[in-house]
């Protein structure tokens, strides 16, 4: 910033405070809610004065304790299965979506495929899309076409490999809930990284090739580092959608390949509404996100301005 | 502690008499898998599969979901060439789409093959009106018993509705249990008043399914139905308006946001001591009476559904059934010939489950252990099977009834043109699926 | 390029291995581009094009998409004078406009009112990002906690200081639903907003300045101007993700009351997993798609509009230097 700092009427610092704790408050609510009985919750005696527990965490986790929690008959959430599940499908979607992103940007913005403009629009209208109007056809197609012949030679070994009944299908393994999740975060992501690729001096690029690199060479050990800081905020904003969603998971996955949000909506169902354990499983749910947003909130903040401000 | 003694010498009678012949041998080690809801009667009956397994050694897994989640994962499975399922728990309504769509096995194969039935089954101990509504389908009116009909799943987890009421508080205002809809009623507007910051009566309002199921359990007792015998929409009529009059006192009576109440919501309340009556289904004995959610603890007395022009209670829960695209068949059909026989009902009743028949309802020790057993008992015999039409076109027209019974509740329509509404619409609907054919 | 590489003399390439590069040259765009666009036909398009189609059959969750008749525009039809369907786009539009218009209000006001050297910003944009980051879920849960009607956060409060309750859910969900997606979205906005006045020229505003130009001057007639293709831009990506709104009306109301909160999503998913009717959901998805394409080209159309206005009234400005 060009000019220096100057005194400012405290009145600010008020305005902020009251800011942060607004936006801070729900989440703190919820953290301290999770280490609470739930007669404690709902008793009123509301404030810092109770005795913390941790049997909520142990509820939620009781599938991957190494001991039996006393209060619990049996374990009825998997928790622990669905956390891995969420983080396998969160990380490898991510991971597919920053490499086939990237070097899409870069080719559309190397290789002068369309307009800059045209492929902004594009990928804006692609983005549009909500996950609710995939529902219905990414429910059919992944249960019904995108199936192998259980008799053919691929099909066959897969099921073999991984057993399951009938054809085996994208359906209900985490390959299909990737797929959705990198086609819905493609978009973006190349959006985000061309802003990126466009400043990557061409020179550089040319130099590499007379050194003899070929187009992926100088593509991977070359501009990729340059766009470091973009990657970042690009895998942010992917993991964080393929971490919190829902709606499409709910439709694609079966009982081995649950994710957190599934678990979570489940059991807020009809019978028992815990509130303790389901502060408990939300807590659990939100921790990589805020842990990101504690570390990253420059790249968080790059990314999403990379979009609307530069373009 | 005790409990587990209990499993275990009951789980020894029943090896004594399968010693010298074991019709489990040929299934030894396979591994069923099964599709149940996350639901008390379903969370006893997770207590005691291990027992299934100590004494057969079929393997049992479990995926528990929550019944809308659980119907919504059977549709997809149950319409592939092969499903992963070998015995699902389904929901009552949806028996007439699985039957429909050709996706469960007839029973009959199996009872009458003498390697897998049980002799001393005793099947005539199955409450009637349960095997009626939940197992049978092709008899009268399509998803009922008759002569045409036959059986696709057996009653487990059988509820009716009871009206649960805080004695303390009756008693010290010396009210008394009301035995009619004008009684129940009145007392519940009249509870608010007598104990400031309670409410009457706990029932579910929230739009969508739990509206239409409230409002239905008030709709036979008051004498109406969703269709006549010739499937003319009739929810419409002078008992129905009383039906969802009665549901709007109610809810106007009942606790704070009570409009929004989904079933958990609904016995929170009552559990919290929030309202001093609940008329729902009986599956909510266990957690009244467990410390640790409920703070009415012995507090609560049960009496029978009240009258309106009839006696008429609910007839609701979950059957179980075989896939016809399950793997395992034979070994599931003794899982559910197991968990359905005396012995097995006796145990998921012990373990805070609905039992399916009349000897358990009547036998000492479940009612040593559950005091209620005998008021559920006699309110199982009013039960009424046609409580609701279980037909495939019935997932629209509940969608639509608890929608607009929700804007009722929340908005002050008029009833009368809000039933009207529904009943042009349910009619449009039948139509297109054939009802009205041969008319 | 290879006469470069040829001229430096290092590697010098046979004739063969020059060919195959000079192919792979030719084709490494294609090689770049390729797998995105694959992914995207596979998981986007086809999907798009089977919605398409399912949306003419008669076609129920028991079937398979081979075993459903075919019925033209039917469904379409059907929910053109379906009265249910009409509210809920009805509550859509509502919501996303209500949403947008209030976060772009509150988080531009914020933002101009921030816009100076405090201590405190690096750490409140931290905090201010915390609610987006977190899943929808976790967020309808939250809320739907401290809406509760005895034992939430608000009512407690209102309790306390001997207030009315508030019947959130009930009386009052769509606001309620609203001031959740506000408390959640609104730091987008402010973030955006602020990073478009830190990149403002500040020697328009000098100008302005030493013109004598009051500080609302400043807002209207430089400020407000400049920002617009940004906030465009940002309140057309607030309105496409309003539409998306899903996870956090089905955690929080269900849809209800009646259908005062039922999002054409969530009639989609209702008419999908409870109806299982699955030609009419794919005809409802069809709607939806058509709509929010609408808005979005209006919108972009307008921007374009604007930017050029913004590009004449910046070139204004700093000719005035």
């Amino acid at each position: 910033m060009s000019h220096a700092p100057q005194k400012q009427n405290p009145a600010f610092y008020a305005v902020i405070g009251l800011l942060v704790f607004m936006s801070v408050g729900p989440v703190l609510l919820m953290f301290v809610n999770s280490f609470k009985l739930d007669v404690d919750i709902l008793s009123g005696t509301s404030g810092l004065l109770f005795f913390p527990t941790i049997q909520n965490y142990e509820t939620a986790l009781c599938d991957i304790l190494w001991y039996e929690p006393d209060h619990l008959r049996f374990c009825q959430l998997k928790f622990g299965g669905a956390f891995i599940n969420s983080l396998v499908i969160a990380i490898i979607s991510t991971v597919l979506t920053l490499v086939l992103g990237a070097m899409a940007a870069y080719g559309l913005v190397r290789f002068r495929f369309m307009g800059r403009d045209t492929v902004s629009t594009t990928t804006l209208l692609v983005r549009m899309v909500p996950p609710a109007v995939l529902l219905v056809p990414v429910f059919g197609l992944w249960n019904n076409q995108f199936c192998l012949d259980q008799d053919g030679f691929l099909g066959g070994w897969i099921k073999d490999m991984f057993g399951g009944r009938g054809d085996p299908c994208l359906a209900g393994t985490h390959s299909g809930i990737i797929l959705i999740y990198v086609a819905m975060n493609l978009p973006f992501v190349i959006w985000i990284l061309q802003s990126f690729i466009v400043q990557v001096p061409r020179s550089l690029e040319e130099a590499a090739r007379v050194d003899g690199a070929g187009p992926f060479q100088v593509f991977f050990k070359v501009v990729l580092p340059l766009i470091k800081p973009g990657l970042a905020a690009a895998a942010i904003f992917t993991f964080r959608i393929a971490w919190n969603e829902y709606l499409l998971a709910s439709a694609l996955s079966d009982r081995d390949t649950k994710t957190v949000p599934i678990l979570i909506v489940n059991n807020m169902s009809e019978f028992n509404v815990e509130w303790g354990v389901i502060m408990a499983t939300g807590m659990l749910l939100a921790i990589p996100p805020i842990i990101f947003t504690l570390l990253a909130s420059r790249q968080i903040i790059t990314g999403m301005t990379a979009g609307a401000v530069k373009g | 502690m005790l409990k587990t003694i209990t499993y275990a010498s009951f789980g020894a009678a029943l090896m004594a008499t399968t010693a010298f012949a074991n019709p489990y041998a040929d299934y030894e080690g396979t591994t069923l898998i099964v599709n149940f809801p996350a639901h008390p009667h379903y969370d006893a009956v997770m207590q005691i599969l291990p027992e299934f397994t100590a004494q057969t050694g079929i393997e049992v897994e479990v995926d528990q979901l929550p019944y809308l989640a659980m119907r919504e994962r059977q549709t997809l499975e149950l319409g592939q060439d092969e499903g992963e399922y070998d015995l699902i728990a389904y929901v009552v309504f949806s028996k007439a789409d699985y039957v429909y769509a050709d996706q469960l096995e007839n029973l009959a194969k199996y009872f009458m093959n003498p390697r897998l039935a049980n002799p001393s089954y005793d099947a005539d101990d199955l409450i009637d009106g349960y095997v009626y509504n939940i197992g049978f389908a092709g008899g009268e009116r399509g998803y009922l018993e008759g002569k045409t009909g036959s059986l696709f799943g057996i009653p487990y987890g059988s509820e009716t509705s009871v009206l649960g009421y805080r004695k303390d508080i009756f008693e010290k205002h010396g009210l008394e249990v009301p035995e009619t809809y004008e009684e129940m009623l009145e007392l519940a507007c009249q509870i608010p008043e007598l104990e400031p910051g309670m409410g009457g009566l706990a029932s579910r309002a929230a739009s969508g399914h739990h509206a239409a199921h409230a409002f239905l359990l008030h709709l036979n007792p008051m004498g109406g139905a969703i269709f006549d015998e010739n499937w003319e929409p009739v929810m419409n009529s002078a008992e129905g308006v009383a039906a969802a009059e009665a549901l709007k006192q109610i809810v106007d009576c009942g606790p704070e946001g009570a409009v929004n109440f989904g079933f958990g919501e609904a016995l929170g309340a009552f559990l919290n001591g929030d309202t001093a009556m609940y008329l729902d289904t009986t599956v909510v004995a266990g957690q009244i009476n467990d410390p640790e959610r409920s703070q009415v603890v012995d507090k609560v007395g049960w009496a029978l559904h009240p009258m309106g022009s009839e006696r008429a209670s609910q007839t609701g829960g979950f059957g179980i059934g075989i896939p016809a695209n399950a793997e395992n068949k034979e070994a599931a059909f003794l899982l559910m010939q197991w968990l359905t026989s005396k012995e097995g009902d006796k145990l998921v009743a012990l373990a805070g489950g609905n039992p399916s028949r009349f000897s358990t309802h009547a036998d000492v020790d479940v009612n040593a252990a559950f005091p209620h057993m005998a008021t559920f008992g006699e309110a199982l015999q009013y039960a009424d099977p046609d409580w609701r039409p279980i037909i495939p076109t019935w997932g629209r027209v509940n969608a639509d009834l608890g929608t607009t019974l929700s804007e009722v509740l929340t908005q002050d329509l008029d009833i009368q043109e809000a039933l009207d509404g529904v009943a042009e619409r349910a009619r449009a609907t039948m139509d297109e699926a054939g009802y009205y054919t041969w008319q | 390029m290879s006469d470069i590489t040829a001229a430096t003399g290092m590697n010098q390439p046979r004739p063969t291995v020059r060919k195959a590069r000079r192919l792979a040259n030719r084709l490494s765009p294609y090689a770049f581009v390729g797998p995105a666009i694959i992914v995207l036909f596979i998981a986007l398009i086809i999907p798009l094009g089977y919605m398409i189609y399912g949306s003419m059959l008669d076609w129920t969750a028991s079937q398979s998409i081979g075993e459903a008749d075919f019925i033209g525009l039917k469904n379409y039809t059907d929910l053109w004078n379906d009265p249910r369907f009409m509210k809920s786009v009805s509550v859509t539009l509502r919501f996303a406009f209500i949403v947008v218009v209030v976060e772009l209000l509150i988080g531009v006001g914020l933002a101009l009112l921030l816009d100076r050297d405090i201590k405190g910003m690096t750490f409140l944009r931290t905090m201010f990002i915390l609610p987006m980051m977190i899943a929808p879920v976790v967020v309808g849960l939250m809320w739907r906690f401290m809406y509760h009607p005895t034992d939430g956060t608000f009512n407690r409060l209102l309790e306390k200081m001997d207030l009315p309750t508030v019947d959130w859910l009930g009386q009052h969900a769509l606001m309620s639903v609203i001031i959740a997606d506000i408390w959640q979205w609104t730091p987008f906005i402010f973030i955006l907003a602020l990073a478009a006045l830190q990149s403002l020229p500040r020697s328009a505003l000098e100008a302005a300045r030493i013109d004598g130009a009051t500080a609302w001057q400043q807002i209207i007639y430089i400020k407000l101007p400049l920002m617009m293709p940004v906030l465009i831009v940002t309140a057309l990506l607030r309105l496409i993700d309003a539409f998306k709104v899903l996870e956090v009306i089905l955690v929080l109301t269900n849809g209800g009351p009646g259908q005062e909160t039922q999002i054409l999503s969530h009639r989609i998913n209702e008419t999908m997993t409870e109806v299982r009717h699955l030609g009419e959901a794919a005809a409802m998805a069809n709607y939806l798609l058509i709509l929010l394409m609408a808005l979005t080209l209006g919108m972009l159309a307008f921007n374009n509009w604007q930017e050029k206005r913004a590009a004449r009234i910046r070139a204004a400005a700093e000719e005035d230097v």
